[in-house]
């Protein structure tokens, strides 16, 4: 039979063949076995042999040829680099995987402090220039933390939140505040006082440092709950224990754990962006710095 | 006496549910309790609110029984008499309660939720709390602020200041230091030229465009920091000579060698360098080639030694006509051609530059250096009895002679009177209490004192003037009398005595009897020019080899100067070659760890490359300015250069 093969293989059933790929999940900083770091490496060592084996004068600065040499190719890399944000909004553009692109923006960036800092020859100061470098030692350095924060936080992350999703975060606490505030109802003005301030004075984000370091213990449903317990604490040693008291203490602890639970979540999620918030910015001052710098140069030449 | 209560409820598709109920009493209740009239359900409002009393068919009071206010009219009471027919509100909490004359004298009361209660979670809300929008300003805003700032701050703003700048007003003092000439064969690293301390900047205080400074300014220079256009005068072109000329003007700072044969001598810049400073606007062989500024303090003045004999290692080749040895570097340095005296004169000597090897001076000078020297012979001993400052050797060092200059370079010209007159000196009678003496350098007077004295003695004998010899004789005796028969006869043989005879003139000159009739002329000395700088296109800074290979005093400088002890004649030359310099420059320290020249060998350690054309000329005030280099050889010294 010479037609078996081709029949066999129209009998798979899939109108398109997938390309054969590894189960397992390469991330991009192994992506194709490390090929942007070793790229990188050895620009940063030809570039450390360059500067080792010249000996200008009066000295190595950003002036000399291997200066210019190295300003030049620092300063396509830097353009280069900052264009990944428009490359990740480019869906499926080719012939470059958006994985290959991070992993030789990450490799390429970091190179980048070999470059740079040989670029000037070390001859810093308080100008235009140096603000150029430290822009961009800045950015690296964010980039770097941002690294190190996707090898850990993704997975507490996830721990964390176990199999709820923010928005149901969110609808627990929202429907822990309408039992409260069913439970409060019969109370008397000091006790719907505090349950209020669970109500109205809880905040479940708040600003950057909250975020960053969860210090809610001034927040509405801590002051309510530590106020609640106390009076419960106090109803139980004088014997005469209030059940609606009890029912809203329960449920400001269960609110607190809740909360607990969003936060610890909105913190990971802050640390997850706010190196994006150095990250992106300080590259647009940098570029506009590098713009600055080079015709500066050329002005004053 | 009755109340028609309407409450009112929000549907979940926003409709209202509104229920009535007809309360047939004079006095309601109001609050979040059950038993409530009114039921207000919300822990703002108390169990037991307030209460409404009907006082007359149509006024309403409130009262307030909890101990939190109700907002009546905007303000808040604890009690108000209401009149319907005004149609009042009352705000409990989030609620309002409106008032308004009801059917059959009743009041209709709605109560109303105003304030709306704590809404659900929303999408909007989950961005806003899990995500760091929620606490700040948006990535994009914080990039448009930074770059925005980077480029007004930093580049327009330096920019405009640029643009407007008026001509650069040069500080006055800085004008005339640079104006001042430097002293030809003056080198950068002995330190003269550097400015310690960095000037202070001019007034007018901080400028914008110093923003793009990329490093401090030399400090001769740092009183242009605030004035960038002082240099930096058209935006694209490379700092032009004309900038620098304005202060360091061409009298100040001559040329190396005429502009036109150093653009020909210099080695032609190809390939990919040459391109790149082609493209870029970047001529050679400016100032700012050699003379790099933004580098830190000193570092204006530090030049390469390549920079040098990128032209001189194969200058020849490009520069056929020239009188300059090809130096291709330290260690291939041409053996030193000194500048020797050809032909003595007391006006206008002249020079000729000579291979060191087997060299002969004329210097016109009877001076053999070996019994100056000796320890032990009659130079020794006289100088010893005279208590000159003889060394611990009880020879006459060499520097009773030679005196460092001011800038212990070189030294101080050779003076008769002071170098030599303690020995060689002039008297010729005691005459009381008087020794006569003659002077030096004008054998006509001398001609004349000696004739004149030795005729007054002859006529006018006087007691106690005493006749000295001037052979070197032992104090105390008497030269032998005068022969021969008249006074006139006497005083010739006097006077040719004086010339011709041992002792005096001839001991260092060399005489001409003319036979001239005239006695004061019949006798002429051979010019003297003593050469101070045998090598005048570098510079040797004696004071610096005071010590040379662990000797020091005498025995440095006879160190170098090998010969001069067994020198027998002036016309010996006791220049060191450059082979001796090369035994501390660039020569290998002897350590075991240290690897660096024991002295340096860069070109500018001898040589000055803004000497101009005729270094060496003129010399320190007080030297014998040579009139002229002859010869071929010398071409490069103070020729009128051609194009």
């Amino acid at each position: 039979m010479a037609s078996t093969a081709p029949v066999r293989k129209a009998m798979t059933g899939k109108a398109v063949t997938r390309a054969p790929r590894d189960t397992a999940h390469e991330g991009f900083l192994t992506h194709k076995r490390g090929r942007w770091a070793k790229v990188a490496l050895t620009l940063s060592i030809v570039a450390m042999g360059a500067y080792l084996l010249t000996d200008p004068v009066p000295r190595h600065n950003g002036g000399t040829w291997l200066g210019y040499l190295l300003g030049s190719i620092g300063a396509g890399m830097i353009v280069w680099l900052s264009l990944l944000g428009v490359r990740k909004r480019v869906i499926g553009s080719k012939p470059f995987s958006l994985k290959g692109w991070t992993s030789a923006h990450v490799y390429l960036g970091l190179s980048l402090i070999v470059i740079g800092t040989l670029h000037t020859g070390f001859q810093l100061g308080w100008n235009v220039h140096t603000l150029a470098w430290a822009l961009m030692m800045i950015v690296i350095l964010s980039g770097l933390w941002g690294i190190s924060l996707y090898a850990n936080l993704p997975e507490r992350l996830s721990a964390n939140r176990g199999e709820v999703t923010q928005l149901q975060m969110l609808e627990a606490i929202r429907t822990l505040d309408r039992q409260l505030d069913t439970a409060a109802q019969p109370l008397g003005g000091e006790d719907a006082e505090f349950v209020r301030m669970s109500l109205e004075q809880c905040t479940i984000a708040g600003s950057l440092r909250q975020r960053l370091f969860g210090n809610y213990a001034s927040d509405g449903n801590a002051r309510a709950l530590a106020a609640i317990s106390e009076k419960v604490m106090a109803g139980l040693r004088s014997g005469r224990a209030d059940d609606r008291l009890q029912q809203i203490q329960f449920l400001l602890e269960r609110k607190e754990a809740a909360l607990a639970q969003a936060r610890r979540h909105i913190s990971l999620k802050t640390q997850l962006e706010l190196w994006l918030y150095v990250h992106v910015p300080v590259t647009i001052a940098l570029l506009a710095a590098l713009l600055a710098h080079i015709i500066s140069v050329f002005l004053y030449w | 006496m009755s109340f028609i209560v309407r409450q009112v409820a929000k549907r979940a598709d926003g409709g209202d549910i509104i229920r009535t109920r007809t309360l047939v009493q004079a006095e309601l209740t109001v609050g979040r309790g059950t038993d409530c009239d009114i039921q207000l359900a919300d822990l703002a409002v108390m169990l037991r609110h307030a209460r409404l009393v009907k006082i007359t068919a149509d006024k309403v009071s409130v009262e307030t029984t909890g101990g939190v206010p109700v907002e009546v009219g905007g303000k808040f009471v604890t009690r108000a008499d209401l009149t319907i027919a005004d149609n009042p509100t009352i705000d409990v909490g989030p609620y309002r309660l409106s008032l308004s004359p009801g059917e059959d004298g009743a009041v209709a009361i709605t109560a109303t939720r105003v304030v709306p209660p704590i809404e659900a979670a929303d999408a909007a809300q989950e961005t806003s709390i899990f995500s760091l929008s929620g606490a700040m300003p948006t990535r994009r805003r914080m990039a448009w602020v930074g770059a925005l700032a980077v480029l007004v701050l930093l580049f327009l703003v330096p920019l405009f200041h640029f643009i407007g700048e008026d001509q650069a007003d040069l500080p006055k003092d800085m004008v005339a230091e640079a104006a001042r000439p430097i002293t030809p064969g003056q080198a950068f690293g002995d330190g003269k030229l550097s400015v310690p301390t960095a000037r202070p900047a001019a007034a007018g205080g901080f400028a914008p465009d110093e923003s793009w400074s990329s490093g401090t300014l030399s400090n001769a220079h740092a009183s242009l920091s605030n004035n960038c256009g002082a240099c930096h005068q058209k935006a694209f072109v490379s700092v032009t000579d004309g900038a620098c000329q304005a202060c360091h003007t061409k009298a100040a700072l001559p040329d190396h060698a005429a502009p036109a044969r150093m653009a020909r001598g210099r080695l032609p810049e190809t390939g990919v360098m040459g391109a790149a400073h082609s493209a870029f606007n970047l001529p050679q062989g400016r100032c700012t080639s050699c003379h790099k500024e933004h580098e830190g303090e000193a570092t204006v003045m530090t030049v390469a030694e390549s920079f040098c004999t990128d032209c001189h290692s194969g200058l020849n080749g490009r520069l056929p006509d020239t009188a300059v040895a090809n130096v291709p570097g330290w260690a291939k340095h041409p053996d030193f051609r000194a500048t020797l005296v050809s032909s003595p004169s007391l006006d206008k000597p002249v020079f000729t530059r000579t291979a060191l090897a087997g060299a002969r001076e004329k210097s016109g000078l009877i001076y053999p250096h070996d019994i100056h020297q000796s320890t032990t012979n009659a130079v020794a001993n006289m100088a010893q009895k005279q208590r000159l400052p003889v060394g611990a050797d009880g020879a006459l060092p060499c520097s009773y002679c030679h005196k460092a200059d001011s800038d212990q370079v070189r030294f101080k010209p050779i003076d008769m009177e002071a170098n030599c007159g303690a020995c060689h000196d002039l008297a010729f009678a005691r005459d009381g209490g008087t020794v006569r003496t003659l002077p030096h350098g004008k054998p006509a007077q001398v001609a004349g004192i000696i004739r004149d004295f030795t005729l007054s003695e002859s006529f006018a004998p006087r007691a106690g003037v005493q006749r000295l010899s001037f052979d070197r004789r032992l104090p105390g005796k008497a030269p032998p009398p005068l022969s021969g028969g008249n006074p006139a006869a006497r005083a010739q043989a006097a006077v040719v005595s004086v010339f011709t005879g041992k002792g005096l003139c001839t001991e260092c000159h060399v005489i001409t009897d003319t036979g001239a009739a005239d006695l004061t002329r019949r006798f002429t000395i051979a010019p003297v020019s003593i050469n101070d700088h045998y090598l005048p296109q570098g510079q040797f800074p004696h004071g610096k080899h005071k010590s040379y290979d662990a000797k020091t005093g005498q025995a440095a400088c006879v160190a170098c100067h090998t010969g001069v002890m067994k020198s027998k004649a002036s016309t010996d030359v006791n220049i060191p070659g450059v082979a001796n310099c090369r035994e501390c420059h660039g020569a290998p320290a002897k350590t075991l760890l240290s690897n660096t020249a024991k002295a340096g060998a860069s070109c500018d350690t001898c040589h000055g490359y803004h000497d101009g054309v005729a270094p060496g000329a003129p010399l320190p005030a007080g030297h014998v300015q040579p009139a002229r280099v002859a010869g071929r050889q010398a071409a490069g010294r103070n020729r009128q250069t051609p194009a």
